[in-house]
């Protein structure tokens, strides 16, 4: 990878994760004309970024450490007065959800709630579902957010209760 | 619904076309770069015209308290210029995002904030204090000689901004102890973390 002009490096790395940007957008964003903006920006800051690309972790890494830390700048600068309104994976659980039982109005329904659940926790614990459901490990999803792998693992767990508390109409956590 | 599904559903959506062309993506980063370069410029060119106009009155002012508050403000405009300078050298670089994890960039993010709020007062307004208030000060002595009335009035004319930069004051202090709040969490999270506890 070392080596590359900025451009093609990028032209990789939107074609690998660019659905993933527009995932994380979306859980950052969710009024859909900021959206917009807010994805623009995270491209920007990837191309940007890619200038001083050097190796020192992976493509991977490096893709979600930019959209993660660009798109907390901006919650940050939007929400600057209401960051006490986040909660954590913790609290999430302990409130009861409005919808429970609706989930099976649909794939598009779950998706929508499972955005409104994400966007009012913490930026850690945003970082690290967003993470598990993208599919990345224990030791990926640390990498990133700078947390220990068990400490990782603890929060993943939790993730899985609350996902089974919040759309497993009665089915057990088979995973 | 199994959490595999979940995983399933959410990987489903999302469009991996990009939002901007390579062209477009060089004119936005090439916007942004002109954009920081001009409001730098901009507090620049603000220093560089008040300089020569506190100079001005420094130097001709027949009261000698007048020309040491003009002579303070000239010294404090100079120090906000080498602190603009200094801070706009040290501004971050686009691959600091990949650099730091993102529990360590968002503490960072809210320490620059902090420090943005503190230094309002360190570098930004606080220095012009001393030189406003001599020459307001140096105005009042005068009026005081005239009459008991008019120099009361002229200390209300004082107390009224001094009031209003408390309350700013007090205000800023408030949201950087909120700041504050956050950072210690995301330290404490940082710290349990490498010690293995839970975070």
């Amino acid at each position: 990878m070392e080596g590359k002009p900025q451009d093609e490096r990028y032209l990789e790395a939107a074609a690998e994760y660019g659905a993933a940007l527009h995932r994380l957008a979306s859980a950052y964003e969710a009024d859909p004309d900021k959206r917009r903006d807010l994805l623009q920006e995270l491209h920007l800051a990837l191309w940007r970024s890619l200038a001083s690309f050097d190796g020192r972790c992976s493509l991977r890494t490096w893709v979600y450490r930019v959209a993660h830390n660009a798109a907390t700048s901006y919650v940050i600068g939007q929400r600057r007065s209401r960051a006490s309104a986040w909660i954590s994976l913790e609290e999430v659980a302990a409130v009861a959800d409005p919808a429970e039982g609706e989930w099976a109005a649909g794939r598009r329904h779950s998706v929508d709630r499972l955005l409104a659940l994400i966007q009012q926790l913490k930026p850690l614990d945003r970082q690290v579902i967003l993470s598990y459901l993208e599919g990345l490990d224990a030791a990926a999803t640390a990498e990133i957010t700078g947390i220990s792998p068990g400490n990782v693992a603890t929060k993943i767990h939790r993730i899985k209760n609350l996902l089974t508390q919040r759309f497993h109409e009665g089915v057990s956590d088979a995973e | 619904m199994q959490n595999n599904d979940i995983r399933n559903l959410w990987q489903a959506q999302g469009s991996a076309d990009a939002p901007l062309t390579l062209e477009e993506l060089r004119q936005k980063g090439e916007k942004f770069r002109t954009t920081i370069a001009r409001r730098n410029l901009r507090e620049y060119i603000g220093v560089a015209l008040m300089v020569p106009y506190f100079s001005y009155f420094a130097w001709t002012s027949r009261l000698p308290l007048m020309r040491v508050g003009n002579g303070l403000l000239v010294a404090a405009l100079l120090y906000m210029a080498y602190q603009l300078h200094r801070r706009a050298s040290a501004s971050s670089t686009p691959g600091e995002l990949a650099w730091q994890s993102c529990l360590a960039f968002h503490r960072a993010q809210l320490e620059r904030q902090r420090d943005a709020l503190s230094g309002i007062w360190r570098w930004y307004l606080g220095p012009l204090i001393p030189g406003f208030a001599t020459i307001a000060i140096a105005i009042s002595i005068p009026l005081f000689h005239r009459s008991i009335g008019a120099g009361l009035l002229s200390f209300l004319w004082i107390a009224f901004p001094a009031l209003v930069l408390w309350q700013v004051a007090r205000c800023n202090r408030g949201a950087a102890a909120k700041i504050q709040r956050q950072i210690d969490e995301l330290a404490a999270a940082e710290r349990n973390s490498n010690s293995g506890a839970p975070v």
